[in-house]
């Protein structure tokens, strides 16, 4: 009885360290390929110098209304200070024949090597019909949010964000 | 061997912490990592030698090839556009509001676009030319108002035109070099919903919904020669032709369903039929099987093949298929998992040569908010995107010394 219970055990506790082996595995896999794709590289840089990050439940919280504040985080991962960090933002309708983009702009200054700063910009999504009698777009509204860093050493990055509205 | 039992405890519990953290989800509060910069990338389940033939954003569809296969245009959220193959140039033809509802190269190297708010609502648009020698004025010249369905010709020299006629009627017209060649006093009945000109341009296949009826049910023949035409057939009731038929050598193919099912029976399932061009009844078209779904259909120009984007059953995905008309072989060039394919009867375009197909696709949304490291107006597949799908094993028609 004793011996069949031991052989039990011993099985169990092979499948879970096999299976844990397999997980641990796979997490590893599932890293490297994130460090395979990592954001684009900037220009004239080696390494991804200036980095932009959207944070995702602040970006899905988005309405199609006015006042709607889009918070994101400028990291200078590179090894030199920037004086100027020149954040653009262009929101555009996913409707290109909709000609109504909006631009937003603020700058950041002294940007030190490590240092990340959280910039918040208030959005106007609201987007009223062009004209009564303009044809109803055939997909889902999204916007499409378009987000330039650069500064004045040459370095720059871009995010483009699609959002269902 | 003497049994630990604290030791044994500790190593399974260990086991199952590293299972619970290799199941667990990443937390919702992290940044987004943005899905690198497409650079030409293709999705592979539109196969490897798939390549784009535009990008960025914009509700694409429509695409027609130049008679020289150089260049391809299309409809981007109303307004028309084509674009060389090589991506060198793109030229921008009508205005932004011009609701284009579908757009036509013809021999000459102007198109034609059906357009204007009414084809946009389901009522008769208006027939306009580019002038090829003016690209980039944005002016265009209406040819016709009330223009229910266009067709052009085999050898694109002609563009046939159903027109709207009173009491539930329709006209027939033949366009050439963008001036009326011909204007038929025989009317069809009904409305026409579809055309599609056959293989020797003697005729058009029409596809009508009949005064009273609420979709197009009927196949007609309308004889471009003696100017009369005549019914090959009415689907049962509900059911309709989808799009325009295609008119083939063997045949005249086109796909039909329920227009109106139930809206808790999901997507609308299609199905691929044939029929002669004499009256009768048509038949389930040979190669598909019985379960495929048809979307989209498109003869090639060699008229042996029919290049059809559908589901093999209704949860397979959707794929672009090459059916043999010949041998009844039914081909899959694409092997997607992960493109939302359009399903549009107007959005696949042979290539003049008859070697590759143009389709529009993106990738599948999950309805969230993506982020990409690249300018929008670089990024494909999050957008609907042309895309040229070489047909493996097609031979270009032979041409004549």
């Amino acid at each position: 009885m004793r011996e069949t219970a031991l052989w039990a055990t011993a099985a169990a506790l092979a499948f879970l360290v096999t299976a844990g082996a397999f997980l641990v595995l796979a997490n590893l896999a599932t890293g490297s390929l994130a460090d395979d794709l990592p954001a684009a590289p900037a220009r004239g840089k080696s390494g991804p110098a200036l980095d932009l990050d959207l944070n995702r439940s602040r970006l899905a919280s988005l309405q199609p209304e006015a006042d709607q504040e889009l918070l994101l985080t400028v990291e200078n991962a590179g090894n030199s200070d920037f004086s100027n960090v020149n954040l653009t933002l262009e929101s555009s309708p996913g409707d290109t024949a909709d000609p109504r983009t909006r631009y937003y702009r603020r700058t950041l200054q002294n940007l030190r090597s490590g240092e990340s700063v959280e910039v918040s910009f208030l959005l106007d999504l609201h987007r009223p019909a062009r004209t009564p009698d303009a044809p109803p777009a055939p997909d889902k509204r999204t916007e499409i949010l378009e987000i330039r860093a650069t500064t004045p050493e040459g370095v720059s990055v871009v995010r483009t964000a699609i959002l269902p509205l | 061997m003497r049994c630990r039992p604290r030791a044994l405890t500790f190593l399974v519990a260990a086991c199952a912490a590293a299972l619970l953290s290799g199941c667990a989800q990443p937390a919702d509060e992290e940044p987004i990592k943005p899905l690198p910069p497409t650079e030409g990338r293709v999705d592979p389940g539109l196969g490897p030698e798939a390549r784009p033939l535009s990008s960025g954003p914009g509700y694409k569809g429509s695409p027609s090839w130049s008679p020289g296969g150089e260049r391809v245009a299309f409809i981007v959220d109303g307004y028309v556009e084509d674009r060389t193959v090589d991506g060198e140039r793109l030229t921008r033809w009508t205005t932004k509001d011009f609701a284009a509802a579908e757009a036509e190269w013809t021999a000459d190297g102007a198109l034609t676009v059906l357009g204007g708010a009414g084809a946009v609502e389901g009522r008769p648009g208006a027939v306009y030319r580019t002038d090829p020698e003016d690209a980039g004025s944005l002016g265009v010249e209406e040819i016709s108002e009330g223009v229910l369905a266009m067709a052009p010709g085999p050898e694109r020299e002609d563009v046939v035109l159903a027109i709207e006629a009173g009491g539930e009627e329709s006209a027939i017209s033949l366009l050439r070099d963008g001036r009326m060649e011909r204007v038929y006093t025989g009317t069809v009945p009904g409305t026409v919903t579809g055309a599609c000109a056959s293989p020797d341009g003697h005729s058009v296949a029409l596809a009508v919904r009949a005064p009273g009826d609420d979709s197009p049910g009927e196949l007609r023949v309308f004889d471009l020669q003696s100017g009369e035409g005549r019914k090959l057939f009415d689907l049962d009731e509900d059911r309709g032709i989808l799009g325009a038929p295609q008119w083939t050598d063997h045949g005249i193919y086109f796909v039909a369903g329920m227009v109106s099912p139930p809206e808790d029976e999901g997507e609308p399932l299609y199905d691929l039929y044939r029929a002669a061009p004499e009256p009768g009844r048509p038949e389930q078209a040979p190669g598909v099987g019985e379960d495929f779904v048809a979307g989209g259909i498109s003869v090639s120009p060699d008229g042996d093949r029919l290049a059809v984007v559908g589901r093999l059953n209704p949860k397979s995905p959707l794929n672009l298929y090459v059916l043999d008309l010949k041998t009844g072989t039914l081909d899959a060039v694409t092997t997607n998992e992960d493109m939302e394919i359009k399903t549009g009867p107007d959005d696949l375009a042979w290539s003049p040569a008859g070697t590759s197909v143009a389709i529009v696709a993106r990738s599948a949304s999950a309805g969230e908010p993506e982020v990409h490291a690249a300018p929008a107006d670089e990024l494909l597949d999050a957008f609907y995107n042309l895309y040229e799908v070489p047909i493996m094993n097609s031979t270009p028609p032979e041409t004549s010394p």
